[in-house]
């Protein structure tokens, strides 16, 4: 029998119990959804509690280090692995050179095949990032998903904000056919946000696109395209 | 494009894909949050600094783990600096000195340069009601929630330092966070009653 463990949430959120007890808890709340909502509960207390006590400002170099590391881990995966694979591939003779770029390259696919796999797996929250084209070269554009892939959020900036005759429209594509998701306006500095109708869940289309519509909405896309992207 | 005008789950969602900016606006909205539950725990600036700092790598890392159907991004980031904190207090074995483990002291509310007049508002709304929530609860219940909170102790850590029954620590701290929790609650329901809030 499955014996919850809602006795011991509270001092597990704070940290308070002892090891014996973490691991109890730990092994049931894998399996009890009972219990892991009162978990989440609970970690909302503990969010509250950061409020009632004294509020500390953190020093700006924090933010600015912070960034720094940041940008030298992105830094670290940029491609300039390659061009040192390169620099000894010059060096062996070409039959060499040959076979060992075959093998390199196997493995890097398997590799990307992968991490794929593991990603898939791992990834929550999906999102898509919708290219401008050149009718709206400053604009960029987001969609974010629901967990469950059913719903959807975009979120467009840098769009030229349109007259009260025009409304931008958002299309789902699936299989070449185009649905409306909603249409939104965006403000003078070309900010807008839609809440994304759909029919079916999103996560079954392949591509989303956006056009230039008469205010209301399209049966079909007519005017212009301003932003695409696929999953 | 203006990061402070997308919400948190936007943020995330451009984190995943590598999105400086979007950690620097997630810092700008949570940096302070997180600071401040470090340093009222640790008393010490420089272990604060490194906490922090850790949280929010974890995120630039992480962020794909996140599950909106379990948590708010706050209470999310809630969760991972206090386990950070924790693993950081144990670690280094010796308990921060000099330290009032108590919910005494009145939070000031510091503007800070990144948040909007609303979002402050808004947190200095929500700062009263916790303190009215603690302030209903018994003394004895405050003390081991502050024992717990500030100084990252554990039940039978406490028992010791109280000469109390373990078993009278366990029920104080679990009433102590039942009874802050049906409070919120509570307040929560009553202002989404309020005329003009859809809640």
């Amino acid at each position: 029998m499955l014996e919850h463990i809602i006795d011991l949430i509270p001092a597990y959120v704070l940290g308070a119990l002892d090891t014996a007890e973490v691991q109890i808890a730990d092994r049931h709340l894998e399996q009890c959804p009972a219990c892991q909502a009162e978990l989440s509960a609970y970690r909302q207390v503990v969010a509250d509690l950061a409020l009632a006590s004294p509020q500390h400002n953190p020093p700006a170099r924090l933010k600015e280090h912070l960034m720094k590391q940041v940008h030298q881990s992105v830094a670290q995966t940029s491609p300039g692995w390659m061009q040192q694979i390169w620099q000894r591939m010059r060096t062996l003779s070409p039959v060499w050179a040959m076979s060992s770029l075959v093998l390199i390259l196997v493995l890097a696919a398997s590799n990307l095949f992968w991490w794929q796999q593991t990603h898939q797996l791992q990834s929550k929250l999906r999102s898509v990032s919708l290219n401008n084209t050149a009718a709206a070269p400053n604009a960029a554009g987001l969609l974010v998903l629901s967990v469950d892939g059913e719903r959807g959020t975009l979120v467009v900036d840098g769009l030229p904000a349109l007259g009260g005759k025009q409304q931008y429209q958002l299309w789902l594509i699936d299989k070449g056919k185009r649905t409306s998701g909603g249409v939104f306006s965006v403000s003078q500095e070309g900010y807008g946000s839609l809440w994304i109708e759909s029919p079916k869940p999103l996560i079954t289309y392949q591509s989303f696109g956006i056009t230039i519509e008469p205010f209301g909405g399209s049966p079909g896309p007519t005017g212009e395209k301003v932003l695409g992207g696929q999953f | 494009m203006d990061y402070t005008k997308f919400d948190e789950l936007t943020l995330l969602g451009l984190i995943t894909r590598r999105d400086e900016n979007a950690l620097a606006a997630l810092y700008d909205r949570f940096g302070r949050m997180v600071y401040t539950m470090a340093i009222n725990v640790m008393n010490d600036d420089a272990a604060a600094e490194e906490i922090t700092q850790d949280v929010f790598l974890n995120i630039w890392k992480k962020s794909s783990s996140y599950d909106a159907s379990q948590a708010k991004v706050a209470t999310w980031i809630a969760s991972i600096t206090r386990h950070r904190t924790i693993d950081f207090l144990r670690a280094r074995s010796i308990r921060p000195t000099s330290h009032e483990f108590s919910w005494d002291e009145e939070p000031q509310l510091e503007i800070a340069d990144s948040l909007d007049v609303e979002v402050e508002t808004e947190l200095h709304q929500r700062q009263q009601i916790v303190r009215q929530g603690l302030a209903r609860l018994p003394e004895d219940q405050q003390k081991v929630l502050a024992l717990a909170y500030f100084g990252g102790y554990s039940q039978s850590e406490m028992a010791k330092l109280l000469n109390e029954p373990l078993g009278t620590v366990k029920t104080r701290l679990r009433l102590a966070m039942q009874k802050l929790r049906q409070y919120l609650i509570l307040i929560d329901e009553e202002t989404s009653h309020e005329p003009g809030r859809s809640g």
